[in-house]
């Protein structure tokens, strides 16, 4: 179960408060989705949730399976079972797609007791798992995500996911940039993930991908606090009415 | 007009050292009166300074306080295995060897088989010939140094439309317990229509003094002729390198060459390149890592003398604690070179805030339908990317490594020769995961890293 408490949190040495008391639970087994406007904090609760270190937790905790994890670095977090999907994932230029999913798995593996893949080993389970998601055997044998169109970027986030098999999923904003087709490549391959032991944190613009990944809880963020939470209507409701309501509240 | 200048003590003794055990270099008539000859060149000059334009960064004459006897003939105790081990991941390289320690061919180290074809330096000398100094360069100090002073070296001779079936291996050792002053004086040459790869491996035996090398290497690719030139500076010890290269190309000549130098204390590598005939490509790249105190100078000068001519350099930079590197390109494009194609990068990594790296690049461009660019970075290591890694579990240490070899990747990718770009590699790696295992303990610099 993810627990967020009173969470507050600034940009880094002094800058601006972002989020202003966030509190929110998602129990295993539950997919939430996060709406909201642009400046809302979206983007900002995914990062803080995987430790970048660009913002800073003023006051309030965030639980995962009862212990904290704000004092953990990101790649802790990844071992404990906290994933990001990235809105946009880096280009790293040198370093091939195969051997960065190689060492992410490996280096997770060993910190949760788990042995270590051999190469062949692995091979066998990244290809298995890129051929679902439809990812080119090309694509593992180039830079990471370099030269990768907005789809294939995508892709690569949720083939990352289902590898490193977390417990926590965020996705931040998988659908932006994503036509429809990709929209439900990406949305099948995260639906497939999903199960009694995981929780996920969707986080999105709009009511579209909602459509594919059905949640069972919406919460509108705005002004960096939860406004209001809902059901899966609630989001059909925005699509109709806007962020009005909420985006003219003050703080 | 001549500025007199009062000699180092350094000068002072190596003249001295010269006067003394001169008669012990190999080389009798011609090559004596050359030696003389460059000798007192060389005590004109004495050592380049910063006054003097292209060494401004590396002030030899500043920096070199002290001169380690003249490396003379030399019989160190060096066995096979002491090569390999100091030759590292190069050892593996299916490669014929010749091998030289403190300055002297070693024939009992040495797999140069007779097909091979391969001279030493020191037989010519012996037999009074060999002491002719290649002409671009030849106004420097350290090449008149290196004439007075070269005790051996390899002559590699690739025959008209021939090709070497295999790298030959050049490999400098420097070994034992009292410090040298060794110059070497290496000719490498690619005839008509001829194909092949040499390696020029500077390393050092554990337990090797300081010890102070300075070659000149003259590559000429004639037409047609398709010369691959590495040379890898890592002596792992506290040790001066000086190189100079003279290379020469010929019509539709094509040479590649890769420049790897790590743990080396203070090192100028400067190479002259000249398009003698039309059509001709010259790719240069190399990787310079620095830590410590470590200086490294890369200095290229690109002669364009004739027209529809290729050159591409790109050089990767690394540089960690108080190391400085310098990389000073020139490229001189003559009246006659149209349609020249020039490119030039240079990149700098810098993992501490103390580092210094000097880029200069020179463009002389006197034709006017030419296309020539350059370009230089100096970046740190990006947080975004470092954050994106470890969100996927990899390492602080870990991430940072994958992240400094990435930069490094895509000059290593110059390389053509899968094995050789596989040692080159591992070496980076070594260079790398020795920074991590310093790192295990919280480094000076975890703090201003964000990630």
């Amino acid at each position: 179960m993810l627990e967020i408490k009173n969470l507050h949190a600034r940009i880094a040495d002094g800058g601006a408060e972002i989020l202003k008391g966030i509190t929110l639970t998602v129990p295993k087994g539950e997919v939430h989705a996060i709406m909201g406007p642009n400046g809302s904090g979206k983007s900002t609760l995914a990062y803080v949730l995987a430790g970048r270190k660009d913002y800073e937790i003023t006051d309030g905790d965030i639980l995962w399976n009862g212990e904290s994890i704000v004092e953990m670095s990101p790649d802790e977090r990844a071992a404990a079972g906290v994933f990001l999907a990235f809105q946009y994932p880096m280009e790293i230029p040198g370093v091939m797609t195969m051997t960065f999913l190689r060492t992410s798995v490996n280096a997770t593996r060993k910190k949760r007791g788990q042995a270590e893949l051999t190469t062949p080993e692995f091979m066998k389970v990244a290809r298995a798992a890129a051929a679902k998601l439809g990812v080119k055997d090309d694509m593992l044998k180039r830079a990471l995500n370099v030269g990768f169109s907005g789809g294939e970027k995508k892709r690569m986030e949720v083939l990352q996911m289902a590898l490193l098999e977390p417990t926590l999923c965020v996705l931040d904003e998988t659908d932006s940039g994503l036509d429809i087709d990709a929209i439900r490549i990406v949305s099948e391959g995260a639906n497939a993930l999903r199960g009694p032991d995981k929780a996920f944190l969707v986080i999105t613009h709009y009511q579209r991908l909602l459509n594919y990944i059905t949640p069972d809880k919406v919460h509108v963020l705005a002004h960096g606090r939860i406004q209001k939470t809902g059901g899966k209507e609630l989001a059909l409701e925005l699509e109709k009415s806007g962020y009005a309501a909420f985006t003219g509240k003050a703080a | 007009m001549t500025v007199l200048i009062t000699k180092t003590a350094a000068e002072t003794a190596l003249l001295a050292d010269f006067k003394a055990r001169g008669a012990e270099l190999p080389g009798a008539g011609a090559v004596a009166v050359a030696r003389d000859a460059a000798m007192s060149v060389f005590e004109r000059q004495g050592l380049p300074h910063r006054r003097i334009e292209t060494w401004k960064y590396t002030d030899l004459r500043n920096v070199l306080t002290q001169f380690a006897p003249i490396a003379t003939r030399d019989d160190a105790p060096v066995s096979l295995a002491d090569v390999n081990a100091a030759l590292g991941p190069l050892a593996s390289l299916d490669a014929d060897r010749v091998v030289f320690v403190n300055g002297s061919y070693r024939p009992e180290l040495s797999t140069a088989k007779p097909h091979t074809p391969i001279a030493t330096l020191g037989a010519s000398f012996r037999a009074g010939k060999g002491a002719e100094t290649p002409t671009l360069g030849a106004d420097e100090a350290v090449v008149a140094l290196n004439t007075a002073l070269a005790t051996d070296g390899a002559t590699v001779e690739i025959k008209a439309n021939t090709k070497l079936d295999k790298p030959v291996l050049v490999v400098h050792l420097a070994a034992g317990a009292s410090a040298k002053f060794t110059s070497l004086r290496h000719n490498f040459s690619a005839g008509v229509g001829a194909t092949g790869t040499i390696i020029e491996v500077y390393a050092a035996t554990a337990g090797a003094a300081h010890t102070q090398s300075n070659t000149v290497l003259s590559l000429n690719a004639s037409a047609g002729a398709s010369l691959t030139h590495i040379l890898v500076t890592h002596p792992g010890a506290a040790t001066t390198h000086l190189q100079t290269i003279a290379a020469n190309l010929g019509r539709e000549a094509t040479l590649k060459s890769f420049q790897f130098t790590a743990d080396t204390q203070l090192v100028r590598n400067q190479t002259f390149v000249r398009f003698d005939g039309e059509h001709a490509k010259l790719d240069i790249s190399g990787i310079m890592l620095g830590r410590g105190r470590e200086h490294i100078d890369t200095t290229l000068v690109i002669d364009h003398a004739v027209p529809g001519c290729e050159s591409r350099e790109l050089f990767k930079t690394v540089l960690d604690d108080s190391a400085r590197a310098v990389f000073q390109g020139k490229v001189i494009v003559r009246p006659d070179a149209q349609k020249t194609d020039g490119k030039q990068m240079a990149n700098a990594l810098m993992l501490s805030e103390a580092c210094e790296f000097d880029s200069k690049p020179e463009l002389e461009i006197y034709a006017d339908d030419v296309v020539c660019g350059h370009g230089a970075t100096v970046a740190e290591i990006d947080p975004a990317q470092m954050f994106y890694l470890r969100s996927r579990g990899i390492p602080e240490d870990q991430s940072r490594a994958m992240l400094i070899e990435s930069f490094a990747a895509d000059a290593l990718e110059k390389i053509d020769n899968d094995a050789i770009r596989d040692a080159l590699g591992q070496l980076a790696t070594n260079w790398f995961n020795a920074r991590r295992s310093q790192a295990a303990t919280p480094s000076r610099d975890a703090s201003h890293i964000p990630g």
